[in-house]
C-alpha cells in the first residue's frame, strides 16, 4: 500500500512544470560575462609556479642550513647519538659514523670484559658471536632480496640485540634505532 | 537562418515555430555558436533557459541561487561550446552543466548552504505560483527533502532521466540514485500523508 502511495508521488512529479521562466531576463548578465575579455590563465599559472619554486627554494635552504649545522656538530655527538643518525644505505652497509661508534663500543667492551670474570666474559662473547653471525646471515639474505621488509626488520632486531648486549656491558642507555634507519 | 541576424528581441518570436523547425534551427545555432557567434548562442539561451532555470530552481529551491546557477551554466556552456560533439542532445548537455554548477556551488561552503537554507525557509516557496493545487504541496515537499534525495528525485521523477543518467550527472552510482529516490519517496509520503494528498 505504501509503495503504491510512493509511486503516486513519482507519477504526480511527472506533471510538475519542468520549464519555469525566470522572474527577470538573465541574458544581459550572461552576455556581459561572455563579452568580457578573458583573463589569461597563464598569469595565475605563472604566479602559482613562482610560489611553488619560492616555497621549495625556501624549504631547501632551511633544510640545508639545518643539516649543515648538524653536520658541523657531528664530531661532538656521543656514540649513542651516532646510532640514531646512522643510515645503512641501499646496500645495508654501515656508515662510517656507525663503524666508528662500533669500534669505540668494542674498545669499551674489551675494557669492561677485562673487569668481568672469565665465565661472564665468555658468555658475553658467545652471545655477541651469535648476534653477529645472525647479522652476517641476514645481510647476505638481504643481498638477494634487498626490499624484503621482514629481513630488514630482522636485521634491525639483530642490531638492536647487539646494541642491547653492548649497552649492558658499556652502560649505553639508549636504543633509538628504527627500521627506517636501514 | 535569416532570423539569426534579427534583433535580440525577435528571438522570442522565433520560438513560435514547429518542432522540426526548432530542431533544425537548434542544430544551426549550435554550429554557429561553436564559431563564437554570440547571437546564435543567445538563441540557444532563449530556447533552453526556462528548462535550465526550472532545473536549477527545483534543485536549489531558491530563486537567487537558481538565477546565479542558470547564468553560470550558460557562461560555462559558452566556454565549452567547442567541446559539444552531439553525442547527447544539447539540452541534456546543458542540464549536465547546470547540475554540475548547482553541485559545485553547494559544495563551496557549508556557510553558504546554511544561508541558502535559511533564506529558503523564510521565503515563500518560489514554485508556489508555478505549480497549483496538490502539485504545489508536492512541489513544496520536494523542496524540503535533503539535498541528495531531492536532486535524485528531481532528475529522475520530474525530468525523466534514467538512474544511469541521474547517477552520471550527480557523480553517484545508479544504485545510489535508486536508493536516494526510494528515500525521497518515503520522506515525501511522510510529509504529505497528513495533508490528504491525492495524486
Amino acid at each position: 500500500m505504501s509503495n503504491e502511495n510512493e509511486d503516486r508521488f513519482v507519477e504526480a512529479a511527472k506533471r510538475l512544470a519542468t520549464e519555469i521562466s525566470p522572474e527577470r531576463d538573465l541574458w544581459p548578465d550572461i552576455a556581459a560575462a561572455i563579452d568580457a575579455p578573458k583573463r589569461s590563465k597563464w598569469v595565475p599559472m605563472f604566479a602559482q609556479a613562482a610560489a611553488v619554486v619560492l616555497l621549495v627554494g625556501a624549504s631547501s635552504a632551511i633544510t640545508y642550513v639545518a643539516v649543515k649545522g648538524q653536520q658541523g656538530l657531528a664530531p661532538a655527538i656521543a656514540p649513542e647519538l651516532i646510532f640514531e643518525q646512522t643510515s645503512f644505505g641501499g646496500r645495508y652497509n654501515l656508515g662510517p659514523g656507525f663503524q666508528d661508534a662500533r669500534a669505540l663500543l668494542a674498545a669499551e667492551l674489551d675494557v669492561e670484559l677485562a673487569r668481568l670474570s672469565p665465565e661472564s666474559g665468555n658468555d658475553i662473547q658467545s652471545n655477541l658471536g651469535l648476534v653477529r653471525q645472525a647479522i652476517h646471515d641476514i645481510s647476505q639474505a638481504l643481498e638477494q632480496e634487498p626490499d624484503n621488509v621482514l629481513l630488514q626488520k630482522k636485521l634491525l632486531m639483530a642490531y638492536r640485540e647487539e646494541l642491547s648486549v653492548l649497552r649492558r656491558v658499556s652502560g649505553l642507555s639508549r636504543n633509538v634505532m628504527m627500521r627506517n634507519d636501514i | 537562418m535569416a532570423l539569426l541576424t534579427a534583433n535580440c528581441s525577435d528571438y522570442s518570436q522565433m520560438m513560435v515555430t514547429t518542432t522540426e523547425d526548432t530542431v533544425a534551427d537548434e542544430a544551426a545555432w549550435i554550429t554557429q555558436a561553436q564559431r563564437a557567434d554570440r547571437k546564435a548562442f543567445e538563441a540557444l539561451y532563449r530556447l533552453h533557459s526556462d528548462k535550465v532555470y526550472g532545473l536549477c530552481l527545483r534543485m536549489t529551491g531558491n530563486v537567487s541561487e537558481a538565477e546565479d546557477c542558470t547564468q553560470d551554466a550558460f557562461i560555462q556552456a559558452w566556454n565549452k561550446m567547442g567541446k559539444f560533439r552531439g553525442d547527447s542532445a544539447f539540452a541534456t548537455w546543458l542540464h549536465r552543466i547546470a547540475v554540475n554548477t548547482v553541485l559545485g556551488r553547494m559544495r563551496k561552503s557549508k556557510r553558504e548552504q546554511d544561508r541558502i537554507q535559511s533564506v529558503a525557509e523564510l521565503s515563500p516557496s518560489p514554485l508556489s505560483t508555478t505549480d497549483t493545487g496538490e502539485l504545489r504541496d508536492l512541489s513544496e515537499a520536494i523542496e524540503r527533502l535533503p539535498a541528495g534525495a531531492r536532486h535524485a528525485f528531481v532528475l529522475h521523477a520530474v525530468y525523466g532521466y534514467s538512474h544511469n543518467e541521474t547517477g552520471d550527472m550527480l557523480g553517484i552510482a545508479a544504485g545510489t540514485s535508486k536508493a536516494q529516490l526510494h528515500r525521497a519517496r518515503r520522506l515525501l509520503m511522510q510529509q504529505l500523508k497528513q495533508q490528504g494528498f491525492e495524486a
